[in-house]
């Protein structure tokens, strides 16, 4: 800290009036520690060079490919107007978001426009760009609505006609933008939630702990502090072994039109599944893909769950592969042995089934298992010959039906029947 | 402040000399690393020389590099120091032996049966030596903890000797591959650098500068081909690491060209799955058939 003193007043003021927008606008987890930061950082480069000093409060500000791609976008608002006193006020935060202005950054140092998915509010996700139609064709509300196509879909673009459009086209989207999961069933849930977690079987550990009984390995420092007791000689052993690993999740819910209530349903057990064991990580696919675990992490229990509009990732239409492949490759989604993935759709999907295979192809090579909720597995004379489960199939461990809180109560029941078979 | 760090551009250039093409971020980040004492957590994609960059750092500053590479199992014991027990035992054995009795508590737990791992190594440095916690992602979240303590405090406890306290503070990078997210605590004790591809001209600055007598056409050709196969949908796609291996191998062969028998060749040195290589292998020919067709005729 000894080089705060000979900060100017005015520049400290700047740099945590910064600060507290990042921290303000977008949950930036930074305080006054990183202010300091910020400031002793300035002293060490040319505070006359902007890209000095961006990268420099960019190293100490920012903490995820996520955060980075914002800060460029606030740094870009607040300095310009501050230094160069441009008379443009600074972009508003829904402004500031939309995937075009991400040209703005430097192109050298911004992150892929994959890894991202910021806090809420959220951006709206660039559409595909091979083969997203131009999103005004279908967009005005001159467009007679009801019709909803059963074909090809877009992703919407993110102007005011378009929430009540969709609110009017999807059972899952309400007026209000925000997605309206409300449901009564929580306690329901949640024992269903623990009986999955508790069910799970997965191996040992690679870190070896100390265990009561004899283990596969001797623990020489505790033998040799036990030893201590009897003059030197080690006649208790203690040993070393590696205990059961705790299971993660990986959730997948399709919040496409074709789901209904199921969606909804799932993202409670989504939530029930967050209370009861910390390591869920849960993304919601439609046309767009986006990353919830934060959101539920701050939706307080007991409350019907509310979630802010979630842009073309609810409520639109189908792209399973593409998004799945998001998930596997540029969101890195953290999958590992320990990982039960578990996908929610009904396989009614309107991109590239082939991409649904890769991607499912990648994520079973590093997950524990895989797993298929359809609501549409529950009907008796089910056949999957949906275009995407019908490429999923072979890198599923079960193709499982979820209809209802009871399939819920009966996942753990039917997981471990389809491991034994 | 610290001895004063070095200047943007002094650091760029002392890591070109080194072989190491550092983009103005980047450098900026690893002046702060100096400057203020923070760790830097690099991430980004496999291959783009994050580890390289720690290397880099230490031969620039003159200083030793410490490396932690950490893996899933990894636990403070392993990290930090152990007892060499197999010679205390000796110890204590030639002692009751030789009737010499009189083996203390402070001569078996002295520095002599102390095994230094990385992280106490690195704190008893003279030098402030440059320690990289290489994948920290791959070790799990109890291990994270304890480095939040560590990077915290800077000295380590050991409970038979006493509390060790650093001489100097190490250089800390970490980096990782976001194959697990690191917790918040851990992020916000460090600073941040994503570390993307490089851009095409740097990455040709990369090659030359890694590969001194490679031909032009070559460089050029090949640093394009692994554009365009980043382009693709790929399970692992090239990073700058396989893009050298791909020119050093058709060095090896002695191409100066791109052409379809030399990729069939060294494919294996760029793409590393076999569903990859499948995939890639129209936009293969279409650059094979592309830098035939742009080589000057008889060449």
């Amino acid at each position: 800290m000894s080089g705060l003193g000979a900060v100017p007043p005015d520049l400290a003021a700047q740099v945590s009036a910064f600060t507290a927008r990042l921290r303000d606008r977008h949950g930036f987890l930074i305080g006054p520690g990183e202010t300091a930061d910020a400031l002793r950082a300035l002293g060490a480069v040319d505070v006359l060079a902007r890209r000095e000093v961006r990268g420099a409060l960019r190293a100490v500000l920012s903490a995820s490919p996520e955060q980075l791609r914002l800060f460029d976008l606030e740094f870009n608002a607040f300095f310009r107007v501050e230094g160069a006193a441009q008379p443009k006020l600074p972009p508003l935060l829904p402004e500031t978001k939309t995937p075009g202005r991400e040209e703005q950054t430097d192109a050298g140092q911004s992150p892929p426009p994959g890894p991202g998915q910021p806090p809420a509010p959220k951006p709206t996700p660039a559409p595909a760009p091979d083969d997203a139609p131009d999103p005004d064709e279908d967009a005005p509300d001159s467009q007679a609505p009801g019709q909803p196509l059963p074909g090809e879909e877009t992703a919407p673009p993110d102007d005011a006609a378009v929430p009540s459009l969709r609110a009017r086209l999807s059972p899952n989207a309400a007026p209000g933008q925000a997605v309206q999961a409300g449901g009564d069933d929580l306690p329901e849930l949640l024992r269903a939630a623990s009986a999955l977690v508790r069910s799970l079987q997965l191996g040992r550990a690679r870190r070896l702990k100390p265990q009561a009984n004899r283990g596969p390995k001797l623990d020489a420092r505790r033998t040799l502090r036990a030893a201590a007791r009897t003059a030197g000689d080690a006649t208790l052993l203690r040993w070393l072994g590696r205990p059961r690993r705790a299971p993660h999740f990986l959730l997948l819910i399709d919040g496409s039109r074709s789901m209904g209530a199921d969606a909804t349903l799932l993202l409670r057990f989504a939530q029930a599944l967050h209370l009861r064991s910390r390591r869920v990580e849960v993304y919601a696919f439609s046309t767009g893909l986006t990353r919830l675990t934060p959101l539920l992490r701050r939706a307080p229990p007991g409350v019907p769950l509310t979630l802010p509009d979630l842009g073309d990732a609810w409520g639109g239409g189908t792209r399973i592969g593409e998004n799945l492949l998001r998930v596997a490759r540029e969101e890195r989604a953290p999958v590992n042995r320990d990982t039960l993935i578990l996908i929610l759709s009904d396989g009614l999907d309107t991109g590239d089934p082939a991409l649904v295979g890769r991607a499912l192809r990648d994520l079973e090579r590093r997950a524990g298992g895989v797993v298929w909720l359809s609501p549409l597995a529950a009907s008796p004379n089910y056949r999957p010959v949906q275009r995407a489960v019908a490429a999923a199939l072979p890198f599923l461990d079960a193709l499982l039906p979820v209809a209802g809180v009871d399939d819920l109560h009966a996942l753990p029941r039917r997981l471990r029947a389809a491991r034994r078979a | 402040m610290n001895a004063a760090p070095p200047g943007p551009a002094e650091l760029q250039a002392a890591f070109l000399a080194r072989g190491y093409v550092a983009d103005d971020a980047l450098a900026t980040a690893l002046r702060l690393v100096v400057a203020l004492g923070k760790p830097l957590l690099l991430e980004g994609p496999a291959g783009v020389g994050k580890t390289e960059a720690a290397k880099t750092l230490a031969a620039t500053l003159g200083t030793r590099l410490i490396r932690l590479q950490c893996y899933e199992g990894l636990d403070a014991q392993s990290a930090l120091y152990e007892w060499n027990y197999a010679r205390q035992l000796l110890h204590l054995r030639a002692a009751e032996l030789g009737g010499l009795g009189g083996v203390t508590d402070e001569d078996l737990y002295s520095e002599r049966f102390l095994m230094a791992r990385p992280l106490l190594q690195a704190i008893r440095e003279e030098q402030a030596p440059v320690l990289l916690i290489d994948e920290v992602d791959r070790a799990d979240d109890a291990f994270e903890a304890f480095l939040l303590e560590l990077l915290a405090e800077w000295q380590i406890t050991v409970p038979e000797l006493g509390t060790i306290e650093a001489r100097t503070r190490p250089h800390v990078i970490l980096t990782s591959n976001r194959s697990r997210e690191l917790s918040d605590a851990l992020r916000r004790r460090c600073l941040y650098h994503w570390t993307e591809y490089p851009s095409r001209a740097q990455e040709l600055a990369i090659v030359h500068a890694r590969l001194p007598g490679v031909n032009e056409t070559l460089a050029q050709q090949v640093t394009n081909a692994v554009h365009a196969l980043r382009a693709l949908p790929l399970g692992k796609p090239p990073g700058v690491a396989e893009t050298l291996d791909w020119a050093a191998a058709l060095v090896s062969l002695h191409a100066d060209h791109l052409d379809a028998p030399g990729i069939r060749a060294t494919l294996g040195a760029v793409l590393k799955l076999r569903e990859d290589q499948l995939l890639a292998a129209p936009t293969l020919q279409g650059l094979a058939a592309q830098a035939a067709a742009g080589r000057p005729p008889g060449a």
